[in-house]
């Protein structure tokens, strides 16, 4: 008898599963080890299901077509991620307009193979205008106005844990990101990057606390979603984050210079995401340690 | 205890806090979200001051910390280290899944355009959505929140005829649409809709009837003119326009050493 398949794969394996023009969801906290991974491999055309800086790095780095997002803040006093909005003003990447009652509605229809899922939220609003996929209908039961919300289906998507078995039984600290498991279960794949791979005993120590069951590849990646935090592991990097968000205002004022800098520091000559974690270096690491 | 501070010592976003904090009630539960510090800070204020059973949601994390001094909280919304203060997280699972349990919820939102019915605009400005001449940041989860709460508070960081414009070029929150009383009731829109607008230079209300923004009061040493020639429209004023109340020695002495010690509001 064959024995079990391990589900552990390399982040440049998993990168190589998804392909130009792929619909990609990123949920939180962010797979950042992954998204630096498809940044490298310069994966183009990409329709991209993300919000704040992570969604802003990789339009920076010109992987996207299209986007789906309910908020594309900066953070830091930024209202609007600069290569965002540039890119977004200029045309140059297409917005899906919609807010997060009506991306879980989508992903949901998705996940339960239904043609649309209906929506309260935005009746009265310009989104379906904006949007003419969400279409403006009356509920056949009680007459309500509603929206219709398609099916947002990911081809893959990435996540970030704390720790899997080879078998890809995840277990979070403090449980998923509010859309993990959305973007879970409307995918085709889910790859799931975690911070320690532990013994299948481990997992069956409390089957309760595991919360995506078979994922379909698990990357170990420890660091993995620096600059941003991973619970139960480290803070996030807030300075790491300005300077990338400086060097992307600046770019999207005309001077990329400090963009063109990053990327290359942190992503394209770093092979590997233990290379990353050299260009950040450890003590910045083990700062992110105190709370 | 700065009990002598004279109006001209307060910064306006210290009196829109104090404002919004006494229109709070105990037992309500506020949902903050993000980049809205005067709005954090009012919430807070209340709490502590009078609304001990308040429920405060910030960014997914509910709290109750009346019981503390002071409450540090990370300047950014996706720090982590909000959680430090939670009994619970409303994300686990769908943070949408119970909205018909809102109209007990009070919510605030900012927007990039507002117009005279105040609806909201975070989605952008321009006449070609294709290539929008300012791009916002999207809606974030207002559309569901401003359909459901029972009530919510319009909150604008500065007032200025770009922002509260006769017509939003896109809507992401309809508080009363096209006016009337009956707007939203005839939309199926259960919750309350929006109650003020709160600007550093006034506070607007909707008229009974038509629902058209309506200046309520004008902070100190503001002038109605002032208020008009910065307002996009034209607003409902009536015959008599109170000065917005200040907040009282106690409400400043709890904002300046509890909730703001850092001082941000006076930065502003």
């Amino acid at each position: 008898m064959e024995s079990r398949t391990s589900h552990i794969i390399d982040e440049v394996e998993a990168a190589s599963r998804i392909e130009d023009g792929m619909t990609v969801a990123i949920g939180s906290p962010t797979p950042m080890a992954l998204v630096h991974q498809i940044i490298r491999r310069g994966l183009k055309d990409l329709t991209v299901v993300d919000v704040g800086l992570s969604l802003d790095m990789l339009i920076a780095a010109g992987c996207v077509r299209k986007v789906v997002s309910y908020y594309a803040g900066g953070g830091f006093g930024v209202p609007v991620a600069p290569a965002f909005r540039r890119a977004a003003e200029r045309g140059e990447i297409e917005v899906w307009e919609c807010e997060e009652g009506i991306l879980t509605s989508g992903l949901q229809a998705a996940a339960q193979g239904l043609p649309f899922l209906p929506w309260r939220g935005g009746v009265g609003t310009s989104l379906p205008e904006v949007n003419p996929d969400l279409k403006v209908f009356a509920d056949p039961i009680r007459g309500e106005t509603l929206l219709a919300v398609p099916p947002i289906k990911p081809d893959v998507t990435l996540l970030h844990a704390a720790v899997s078995d080879v078998y890809g039984n995840v277990q979070h600290v403090g449980g998923p990101g509010w859309i993990d498991l959305f973007m879970q279960r409307a995918a085709d794949q889910t790859i799931v990057q975690v911070e320690k791979v532990v013994a299948n005993e481990d997992v069956r120590k409390d089957p309760w606390a595991t919360t995506i069951a078979g994922a379909d590849a698990i990357v170990r990646v420890p660091y993995g979603a620096h600059p941003f935090y991973s619970r139960g592991y480290y803070v996030q990097d807030n300075a790491h984050l300005k300077d990338y968000l400086d060097a992307s205002t600046a770019a999207a004022k005309g001077d990329p210079a400090a963009l063109h800098a990053y990327f290359a520091r942190y992503c394209r000559e770093p092979a590997t995401h233990a290379d990353y974690l050299e260009q950040i270096g450890i003590r910045r690491l083990l700062e992110l340690h105190e709370y | 205890m700065p009990s002598d501070v004279s109006a001209q010592d307060l910064s306006p976003q210290e009196i829109m806090a104090a404002f919004l904090a006494r229109d709070l009630k105990d037992t309500e539960h506020l949902m903050v979200g993000v980049a809205m510090p005067i709005v954090e800070a009012a919430v807070r204020l209340a709490h502590l001051l009078h609304g001990p059973n308040m429920e405060l949601i910030f960014f997914g994390t509910r709290m109750n910390v009346a019981d503390r001094h002071t409450l540090p909280l990370p300047a950014f919304a996706w720090d982590n280290r909000v959680v430090r203060w939670a009994e619970s997280f409303s994300d686990t699972g769908h943070r949408f899944e119970d909205v018909k349990h809102w109209h007990k919820r009070v919510f605030f939102i900012g927007g990039v355009q507002v117009d005279p019915h105040g609806n909201t605009n975070l989605i952008g400005v321009g006449p070609d959505y294709a290539t929008l001449r300012f791009r916002g940041p999207g809606s974030v989860g207002t559309p569901t929140l401003s359909t459901h709460v029972g009530r919510y508070y319009i909150v604008l960081n500065s007032h200025s005829p770009r922002i509260l414009v006769e017509r939003c070029d896109y809507m992401s929150t309809y508080g009363w649409g096209g006016g009337g009383a009956d707007a939203r009731k005839k939309l199926g829109l259960p919750g309350g809709g929006p109650k003020y607008c709160v600007t550093p230079l006034c506070v607007m209300d909707f008229d009974e009837e038509d629902k058209h923004m309506r200046l309520h009061s004008v902070h100190p040493g503001v002038t109605l003119e002032e208020v008009q020639a910065r307002t996009g429209f034209a607003l409902t004023i009536p015959s008599q326009v109170p000065t917005t109340l200040v907040p009282t020695p106690e409400e400043l002495h709890v904002l300046r050493t509890r909730v703001d010690p850092e001082g941000r509001l006076r930065r502003m």
